[in-house]
């Protein structure tokens, strides 16, 4: 076999390498400018995992309010663009496409599938945009997957810890209150949230938790899933308030939404005294609770949820650190500070 | 030792590499075709979007279609005519090729945007269009005598009309509404009386005071029909002295009352496709395509039994 470029004399390799040099100095300038001004606008991209959701919806009013703050505060302009995924996970994905195509500086998802963020996240990562997820919290494997990945939201564990004590504290200073019909046990029934979804489950669960440790004796009549929503909430309380009559004391509901919708089959049977409490804090659980329909809810502050998401998100866009006035646990969490709203009893 | 053939060889396979690399890695051989992206900046007159659902489902798809990147800007604070031409001015800066813009006041707008860049704008006007403007124009005034005629059938001459007006006139579209309403119900012998909201109360107040025997209300914007409605749902004793309630707007919330029944009848525009026009027009106004005669939108009443029907659910409540 016959060596061929490594035998070349010194001379000729002096040649090639500078001929390699001025092709490789070429090349480069090929590349184009590179841009190295200072950011005076950023845009941001969210897309909701759907539109008719109140809670979403009071959270995406929020988000439009703090941008405009943020533009007048920190005379940047802020772009946002706010996508509605109707519940799909794959239309979703399609809308982080067009989100990147559109150049936007850091993605705001709110994931349709909280075990199904990878190709999100595949997407934002091959784009370099960092991604801050909202209200439905990516599993551990995908968020450890990039450190630009943030998620905002309520700590569920907490926010059932709260909804069960709400109960306890009223069943201890007006045990009448909660055990209408005086027979030392509290018959409750159950609304939650989408199947195998974590926040229902936990929420559920530490409602429930507490309830026993404050020594609130209770006894679950039924429960289902409402999927979140209003009607079928109605309708399932509907079926329990036929199925099951003059039992019910008491209604505990993942969210204000459902909490609504069992109200609305009450109002409908005609029947008035049963408690029934909620999550969230939406505009139409506060309006309700105001009104002595709904005796209490578990409200995130939806200010500091806003604030949150887009002073987050502008720091990533613009290559910030992260504010501190939002201090994230191991590097990427944060978590919205809840309360406990109680119907006014003494008016 | 490597021979001539051999050098020449190695020569050509180099410069076969190098056009290989400009050609996956630069355009300077292979040039893809550039799709041009509108950028177009719609700027309206409100601080919140809630009157402008469908609109905005009609723009995007719009912008989906003619591949147009359209930011939707609202005011930091409503029907602010100053902060309106600041944000116009700004979107021109940052390279808006065109501007769809639902004046806070047509006037001021006009004689400012002389003086401004050659973006081209579209307004989403109001009343008589002025000819050879690119406008997407809704006729508020005829919008209101069409809805008092609607009215005029079903209530009896004479009745009383307790009019919900803003509390101060700021908006041209619901001055002209009410002027068109108030102009046919007052020839046709009604008792029209305009009342205004007061402080925290709202228009609670003044719907508790609501004269003696059956009344009729008749608001005048999307809001102040959503405050109307909710008053009367929470208060059947109040709902029970009310003969009807009209207004105007498509907003989810005045939909809702006209279908659980609370709202009588209600006045709207396809909301959906005055979005898809205005982009469009915005877009062939750049391509110097079309003339720029103003595109009027027709107003529609419905009622609860209306709402069904597929010609007005599909304006309503549009897929996207």
């Amino acid at each position: 076999m016959r060596r061929c470029c490594f035998l070349w004399s010194s001379g000729k390799k002096k040649k090639i390498l500078a001929l390699l040099a001025v092709v490789c100095a070429f090349l480069t300038a090929c590349q184009g400018p590179r841009e190295e001004e200072e950011k005076n606008s950023i845009r941001i991209g969210i897309s909701l995992y759907r539109g008719d959701d109140t809670f979403i919806n009071n959270i995406r009013n929020e988000l439009e309010e703090k941008a405009k703050e943020y533009e007048q505060e920190h005379g940047i302009k802020v772009t946002l663009d706010i996508q509605e995924a109707k519940g799909s996970q794959s239309t979703q994905n399609n809308q982080v496409d067009r989100l990147i195509s559109l150049g936007c500086d850091v993605l705001c998802i709110n994931p349709v599938d909280r075990m199904d963020a990878t190709v999100v996240i595949d997407k934002a990562m091959t784009a370099g945009v960092p991604v801050v997820f909202f209200n439905r919290q990516p599993v551990e494997e995908d968020m450890n997957r990039w450190d630009r990945l943030y998620y905002i939201g309520v700590d569920a564990k907490e926010t059932g810890i709260l909804q069960g004590q709400l109960i306890a504290d009223l069943y201890r200073e007006q045990p009448d209150r909660i055990d209408i019909n005086d027979d030392g046990v509290v018959s409750y029934v159950l609304l939650e949230g989408e199947t195998n979804h974590q926040d229902a489950m936990v929420r559920t669960e530490w409602s429930i938790q507490t309830l026993k440790d404050e020594g609130v004796p209770i006894e679950r009549i039924t429960g289902g899933i409402a999927n979140w929503e209003r009607s079928q909430a109605s309708a399932l309380m509907e079926q329990w308030i036929s199925s099951c009559p003059d039992t019910i004391e008491l209604v505990v509901s993942n969210n204000d939404d459902m909490a609504l919708g069992a109200i609305d089959a009450l109002e409908r049977a005609g029947i008035e005294g049963v408690n029934v409490v909620g999550i969230d804090g939406t505009n139409p659980g506060v309006e309700a609770m105001e009104n002595g329909k709904l005796l209490g809810t578990v409200s995130s502050n939806k200010e500091v949820y806003g604030s949150a998401v887009i002073e987050l998100a502008a720091s990533c866009a613009l290559g910030e650190p992260l504010p501190q006035e939002y201090p994230l646990t191991d590097g990427r969490y944060y978590w919205i500070p809840q309360e406990i709203l109680i119907q006014d009893l003494e008016g | 030792m490597i021979g001539k053939r051999g050098k020449l060889l190695i020569v050509l396979y180099m410069i076969f590499l190098v056009i290989l690399f400009l050609m996956c890695s630069t355009d300077l051989i292979i040039r893809e075709p550039e799709k041009e992206v509108y950028q177009i900046a719609v700027i309206v007159e409100d601080a919140r979007d809630d009157n402008y659902g469908n609109f905005r489902k009609g723009m995007d798809q719009a912008a989906v279609e003619f591949n147009a990147d359209v930011r939707f800007i609202t005011l930091y604070e409503e029907m602010d005519a100053g902060q309106q031409l600041d944000l116009i001015d700004r979107e021109r800066q940052d390279g808006a090729d065109a501007l769809i813009v639902a004046p806070v006041d047509e006037k001021v707008l006009a004689a400012a945007s002389g003086k401004q860049g050659s973006a081209p704008m579209v307004l989403l006007g109001i009343g008589e269009p002025e000819e050879k403007t690119a406008a997407v124009v809704v006729d508020y005034r005829k919008m209101g005598e069409q809805l008092a005629e609607e009215m005029k059938k079903r209530i009896p001459a004479g009745s009383h009309v307790l009019i919900l007006a803003e509390a101060h006139e700021r908006s041209a579209t619901a001055e002209d509404f009410l002027q068109g309403a108030e102009a046919v119900l007052e020839d046709g012998g009604y008792d029209c009386r305009r009342v205004r909201p007061e402080g925290e109360e709202g228009y609670r107040e003044v719907l508790e005071a609501l004269p003696e025997g059956k009344a009729v209300i008749l608001a005048g914007t999307p809001e102040a029909l959503a405050e109307a409605g909710g008053i009367l749902e929470e208060d059947p004793v109040l709902a029970g002295c009310v003969q009807g309630l009209y207004g105007r707007g498509s907003t989810m919330a005045a939909l809702n009352d006209l279908d659980s029944g609370v709202v009588t009848g209600i006045c709207v525009t396809d909301e959906f496709s005055r979005g898809y026009f205005s982009v469009q027009m915005a877009i062939e106004a750049l391509e110097k395509r079309g003339g720029h005669d103003p595109l009027v939108m027709e107003s529609y009443y419905i009622e609860k039994k209306d709402l069904r029907k597929s010609e007005y659910e599909k304006m309503l409540f549009p897929m996207e």
